[in-house]
């Protein structure tokens, strides 16, 4: 395409000195601050960090966060693509229109839109009590669970919108072939629906994964302080705390989580029936 | 061939959302029969054949197979067997493992699992294939692991949905003896859908002409061929010379003129075009169009009936275009139509 290399280089050479300036080399700077001590380079910050009960918990809820939020989204993402995939080309059109509609509404606003369902006085508790299930108000808001829904409710689409794409270039037929054969519906999406859509549920199940952990919004307000993630604890660290360290440690953490799910994904995806 | 009804569609209505894709269809299908369901694009031949495999739910009628009632039994259920248009084959796996497919489902494995495939691509001549992804391979050898992954599995009827239609001529030629030299030496039974008469003609037992959702006609290839039952069979199997029979007139698409002689009782009378003598006979028409094919000349004319299509012998003296020409519609040589347009 290019005459030489240097053509080549020379266009992506703008995005490749902007990339370095503000983002490599501040990201490089922020993690260097969790090894670097007056002795030298050490691990003692992260030892420390993993020591303290808080850390502990806020890193474990994080990752069942993420991880339940992501394996939800797969299963409801690859029931709701499924269902558009078969859908005649007009009513797709429609319904992945729905679908993306979401992300265009400020993830604030549709944060909030939750407090008013999930809250004290909110739709949930009104109904509940109405029914005469509970004496008092159930508390939602606040909880893993309002994280939860929320932040499933922020990344569903992201996971349906990858895999639509994938299932689209399933094999006209690959599906009835497999039915035919003697697959029941569990052996059919095992066996030929999950290898044949596996770049899709890798792509969704990063950005849904990833999503989760750096979400800050969500968790801040439906689960407040009482129910930190790493992202929110993380903030406290930089303005309450001042601790630019335990920064530095969070961050690094949630990159390598971040890379070890794609990996993972990579892993579960590629594992196809035992032979 | 034993004469006992092996499958039967009973009063079947299929329908997509309110459209009736076929109401109302009767069948009996003999075990070791090859039939074909012929018929335009939209007759419900495809839509039949997958609701027999369990791919479109049953509106209402039945179907049973070998005694067995199968209308509500799952797709993955019915032991019989589907070659899809579109071969779905299972691209992320290789030859042997989608022939294997459905055998590992019924937890077959090791020497025995191998031994089948093995013998299932040998019936299709793949033997030396079996370690390729199936999408390096060619249309034709792509349909071969599709039959041999069906056959393998031992289905109790194996359909084939417009088996030869993405084939290139001589393929074609080669992929009809194979499947008639398969069904021969499996004696299975055999339903193929087809849109193409000299499909079903040159590979069925028995041919079944569909049309908007219902059956036209049931018979061999030979009366399918000859003796076709309605106006739309006839045009189908190439009978270009169609006219209505009404009080000793001949009713043509243009108008009508009397005929010349006594006709036999029926709503119509249908001619190939090599069954019209021309130079003489109680007809008049005007040549319109000649088109020379070799061995034979092929004519139009424009009569009061409408276009009259005639083919004549080359080695015969040709005829210019606006020659006025006598013509016969011989009753002898016509198939008497019982159902008309």
């Amino acid at each position: 395409m290019f005459q030489n290399r240097t053509e080549a280089l020379a266009l992506a050479l703008p995005a490749a000195v902007f990339a370095a300036v503000v983002f490599l080399v501040p990201v490089a700077l922020l993690l260097s601050e969790g090894f670097k001590t007056a002795d030298g380079w050490t691990i003692q910050a992260y030892i420390d960090f993993f020591s303290m009960p808080l850390n502990q918990a806020v890193f474990l809820r994080t990752l069942k966060l993420g991880l339940t939020v992501t394996l939800a989204a797969a299963v409801i993402g690859y029931a709701a693509a499924y269902a558009i995939v078969t859908l005649p080309a007009s009513s797709k059109g429609k319904m992945i229109g729905l679908v993306v509609l979401p992300l265009m509404i400020s993830p604030v606003a549709r944060t909030y839109a939750w407090i008013v369902i999930l809250g004290r006085t909110g739709i949930i508790n009104q109904a509940l009590s109405a029914v005469g299930l509970t004496d008092g108000p159930v508390r939602i808001l606040f909880t893993e669970t309002a994280v939860f829904i929320g932040l499933l409710q922020l990344f569903l689409p992201l996971m349906i919108i990858s895999l639509i794409s994938a299932l689209e270039n399933l094999p006209r037929d690959a599906v009835p072939a497999a039915r035919v054969l003697g697959a029941n519906w569990f052996q059919v999406f095992w066996k030929v629906i999950l290898p044949l859509s596996r770049e899709g549920l890798i792509v969704g199940g990063t950005l849904v994964f990833t999503g989760s952990l750096t979400a800050y919004i969500t968790p801040a307000i439906l689960g407040g302080s009482k129910v930190l993630m790493l992202e929110t604890l993380l903030y406290q660290q930089v303005t309450v705390a001042n601790n630019f360290v335990s920064a530095s440690i969070i961050a690094l953490i949630l990159i390598a989580m971040s890379f070890a799910a794609n990996i993972l994904l990579r892993r579960i995806a590629s594992a196809r029936s035992a032979k | 061939m034993s004469d006992a009804t092996y499958l039967t569609l009973e009063k079947l209505t299929l329908a997509y959302g309110k459209t009736a894709a076929v109401e109302n269809l009767d069948l009996s299908i003999h075990r070791g029969e090859l039939l074909a369901l012929l018929g335009p694009s939209g007759c419900g031949k495809t839509t039949t054949m997958r609701s027999i495999a369990g791919l479109m739910p049953v509106r209402s009628g039945k179907i049973v197979l070998d005694g067995r009632d199968i209308t509500r039994v799952s797709a993955n259920k019915r032991e019989i067997g589907l070659v899809f248009q579109s071969y779905a084959l299972f691209p992320h796996l290789t030859v042997f493992e989608n022939v294997a497919f459905g055998l590992r489902l019924q937890g077959m494995s090791g020497a025995a699992l191998t031994e089948k495939v093995e013998a299932g691509l040998k019936t299709v001549g793949l033997s030396d294939f079996a370690a390729r992804k199936t999408p390096d391979l060619s249309g034709g050898q792509q349909q071969r692991v599709a039959l041999a992954r069906s056959l393998v599995m031992q289905p109790k009827v194996l359909m084939l949905d417009e088996p030869l239609s993405n084939l290139d001529a001589r393929l074609r030629l080669e992929m009809r003896t194979e499947l008639q030299r398969v069904q021969k030496e499996s004696g299975v039974t055999m339903i193929f859908v087809t849109h193409d008469q000299v499909e079903a003609l040159a590979l069925a037992d028995r041919i079944v002409v569909m049309r908007n959702g219902a059956i036209e006609q049931i018979g061999t290839p030979e009366e399918i061929y000859n003796q076709p039952a309605s106006s739309f069979v006839a045009d189908f199997v190439g009978f270009e010379n169609i006219t209505a029979v009404k009080d000793g007139m001949l009713v043509g698409p243009a108008g009508e003129v009397k005929a010349s002689g006594p006709l036999p009782q029926a709503a119509g009378l249908a001619w190939r075009p090599r069954s019209i003598p021309l130079g003489s006979g109680p007809y008049k028409g005007t040549v319109r169009g000649v088109s020379y094919a070799g061995s034979s000349r092929e004519y139009v004319l424009e009569t009061p009936l409408g276009p009259v299509k005639a083919e004549v012998d080359a080695a015969l003296p040709a005829y210019a275009l606006g020659t006025e020409l006598a013509f016969d519609l011989p009753p002898e040589a016509a198939a008497p139509l019982q159902k008309m347009d």
